[in-house]
């Protein structure tokens, strides 16, 4: 018997949707080992899973959380993977976001004028922060062919460090020095009201609060759609992803396009930054045991490759894997150690990733047959 | 066709035996009625350290309390729009009471989101209807665990790895350094900054540093028992804090200065489900038997015992404070005058909750 892997020359619609399904309950199959193994009822633990991320009251307000700085870091590597850009730095970016989404609330905040200026302000600011420092990587992979993969994970740690910096360091503009309690421990300032970015509550399961930051995400997601499916631009990034030559002959500039896909990509992550602070944490949070520590930077890159790429998929995606991490931090305590709520959490991703490899190949059991001397040579397998 | 017919009732079967063995079992196991209180832990609940003693304390809160009232802990929770959705998901589930155990955690806006919901915070100064705020007098602990790396000390250059560079951690270092100086005249501390509370690597790279630079003994001011481990490596002495460590470096162990937040969440728990609860600052001391030392380990010889024993007895009948004047700075210009003792709260920068500079001897800055 012979067993070969070889890839499906057209991909049958029902395996979009089989696949991942099937994914997940071999998933949940196999985590049910673990945790009987661990003495755990897996009935029950999956119910209180699935309570906690969407079904019990409150629980999407909770999973909303979480989402929403997925869906922003998962579209931010989507748009670049598109055109096989490998920006890692949507991390660093989104500090950055923080960083210039912050300064623009804390400036405009104060001041009077139109209430939705201060909050408008924030988000360009956001998104110019984090290209900026996406550009740092696109120029020099457009001019010096540096590899983007490097020069944004180590900007990473860079713009961390810029983080602690401000607010740990230095008597920074972000920093709160104001009264007593600001010498005890180094804290940002808090934006002021009219800085603070509204949420739309719904009266449904004990109140569900849409953060505008998940309206803004929902936004970018139809922006990114149109602009790979509709316009010239994404059509040549799609092009020059795939074929870097061709798109030279064909006249695609080399070094724009990887400039404008790496602006795109920060500019994403920069408003996730933004959105960090103008919906939840209402001032620049420069500890390395906060927003350094989340690194929803590096989940969105598994968020996008889930998603396909595919915007709309991926905000799909960071919605329920926004709610696989509310559930995990439920579940755990005394009980559930948070080490196994991550075992879970990393079977159910990798067998997600894993099956991937079923809609884009198919296994071919041939099995060995007699002999049979008019038997033809086997007939050469379509080139891949 | 066979064998998929075969698969097909193979699957079938694992999943009836599965169903099989969970029906039935049922998931609530919690009293209705107990009076249910979370701590939320900025490291592993067994991290060694910090959060292992506040741990230690719910269980204690838990064993005197039995199915009176229900506890749970949530770990490595990252400030931020992660804790929101932690207390968030503690609220929804009908707890009454929290313990954040590092300061940035809780808010006096998120408080008051929760009026419901009593806080608690340790190591913070914000105070509101329902957010109390609690800590201890740890320094006086930590002279004493000075003393004992100070009379290990065979060289007079001691290394201490600190966590950030704010006034706790600013005033703790401090105390080392006073006691070891007490200890050995003319003792020397060089301290390394890991900006982060919880972060064995990068606390094992600060002992090395300072082993490097010729610390003869390594001192702490961060949660896990990695600097420890690595000075039991060496065959340095070794302070920790918060927890006895002793099991990380049995050969290295000198003592550390350790918390007992139980007595603290114990009491506090019952006056929340009394109805007497009040929001307040609480400062606890050694008479308290908030902060004590932690046993011995073999390097500490018996004179060395009888000395810091001495000064103990002193500090329990305040006749000892290592923080009363003179009190001279790393420039050599006096800060606090003679016989003036700083206050916790009061007195700006020469307030223990203020203090932004390290005492004469201590090598490195305050800054960070």
């Amino acid at each position: 018997m012979r067993i070969s892997v070889e890839q499906r020359l057209r991909r049958p619609r029902w395996l979009t949707v089989v696949v991942p399904v099937g994914s997940v309950v071999f998933a949940f199959l196999v985590a049910a080992v673990v945790l009987v193994a661990t003495g755990h009822n897996p009935v029950s633990t999956y119910r209180q899973l699935f309570d906690a991320a969407f079904l019990q009251n409150q629980s999407i307000d909770q999973t909303l959380i979480v989402a929403t700085p997925l869906a922003f870091m998962g579209l931010a590597a989507a748009a670049a993977f598109r055109m096989k850009l490998y920006n890692i730095g949507a991390e660093g970016q989104m500090y950055m976001g923080a960083i210039f989404g912050a300064a623009a609330g804390l400036y405009f905040g104060g001041r009077g004028g139109p209430a939705p200026f201060p909050i408008a302000a924030m988000v360009v600011a956001g998104m110019a922060g984090g290209a900026a420092w996406a550009l740092i990587s696109g120029v020099l992979r457009a001019f010096f062919k540096t590899n983007e993969i490097l020069t944004s994970l180590l900007l990473n740690y860079v713009a961390g460090y810029i983080l602690t910096y401000l607010i740990f360091e230095s008597e920074s503009y972000w920093r709160q020095t104001k009264g007593f309690n600001a010498s005890v421990f180094p804290t940002g300032k808090p934006l002021p009201h009219s800085a603070v970015w509204p949420g739309w509550t719904l009266h449904v399961q004990g109140g569900l609060t849409f953060p505008l930051g998940a309206f803004l995400a929902v936004a970018a997601a139809i922006v990114l759609w149109v602009l790979y499916k509709l316009t010239r631009f994404g059509f040549e990034a799609t092009v020059l992803g795939d074929s870097p030559r061709a798109a030279r002959y064909a006249g695609v500039r080399m070094r724009r396009k990887v400039l404008a896909v790496m602006g795109v990509s920060g500019a994403i992550a920069g408003l996730g930054g933004a959105s960090q602070i103008g919906d939840f944490s209402h001032s620049l949070d420069g500890d390395p045991n906060g927003l350094q520590k989340i690194g929803y930077g590096y989940t969105g890159i598994v968020v996008a490759a889930l998603g396909r790429y595919n915007p709309f998929a991926v905000v799909l995606i960071a919605f329920l894997l926004g709610g696989l991490e509310n559930a995990g931090n439920t579940l755990q305590g005394p009980d559930f150690p948070a080490g196994l709520v991550g075992v879970i959490q990393g079977i159910i991703l990798f067998s997600a990733l894993g099956g991937e490899i079923l809609s884009r190949h198919r296994i071919r059991v041939e099995r060995r047959t007699k002999r049979v001397p008019a038997a033809p040579a086997r007939a050469p397998e379509p080139a891949a | 066709m066979k064998r998929r017919k075969l698969a097909l009732a193979t699957l079938l079967v694992v999943i009836g035996a599965i169903a099989l063995v969970f029906a039935g079992a049922g998931a609530g196991r919690t009293n209705a009625s107990a009076f249910k209180v979370a701590w939320i832990y900025v490291g592993p609940h067994n991290d060694g350290g910090w959060s292992q003693a506040h741990d230690d304390g719910r269980l204690y809160v838990q064993k005197m309390l039995g199915s009176k009232v229900a506890t749970t802990y949530k770990e490595n929770i990252a400030v931020g729009s992660q804790f929101n959705q932690t207390v968030a998901s503690l609220a929804a589930q009908g707890y009454k009471m929290i313990f954040a155990t590092s300061y940035g955690m809780i808010t006096k806006q998120l408080a008051a989101k929760y009026p419901n919901i009593l806080f608690e915070q340790a190591t913070g100064t914000d105070l509101s209807k329902n957010l109390a705020e609690y800590f201890g007098r740890a320094e006086d602990t930590i002279f004493l665990s000075g003393m004992a790396a100070g009379y290990a000390s065979k060289t007079g250059k001691l290394g201490d790895v600190l966590a950030f560079p704010i006034p706790e951690v600013v005033r703790h270092a401090n105390a080392f350094a006073l006691g070891a100086q007490y200890a050995h005249p003319g003792a020397t501390v060089r301290v390394v900054w890991t900006h982060s509370w919880f972060n064995p690597a990068a606390e094992k790279k600060a002992a090395q540093s300072l082993a490097a630079a010729g610390a003869d003994v390594i001192g702490q001011n961060v949660d896990s028992p990695a600097a420890g481990q690595f000075a039991e490596s060496k065959g340095l002495p070794w302070v920790g804090y918060d927890s006895d460590a002793s099991k990380f470096a049995p050969k290295s162990w000198l003592t550390a200065s350790v918390y007992d937040w139980g007595v603290y969440y114990l009491k506090r728990v019952k006056e929340a489900m009394a109805g007497t609860w009040k929001s307040g600052f609480y400062y606890g001391t050694i008479n308290d038997g908030f902060t004590k030392l932690a046993p011995y380990g073999p390097g500490v010889s018996a004179a060395a015992k009888a000395k810091i024993a001495a000064v103990e007895k002193k500090m329990k009948n305040g006749t000892f404070y290592e923080f009363q004047g003179p009190l001279t700075d790393q420039a050599g210009k006096v800060r606090v005058a003679k016989g003036v003792k700083m206050d916790v709260l009061k007195g700006g920068t020469n307030s223990l909750y203020g203090m932004n500079w390290f005492v004469k001897g201590v090598i490195g800055s305050p800054k960070g």
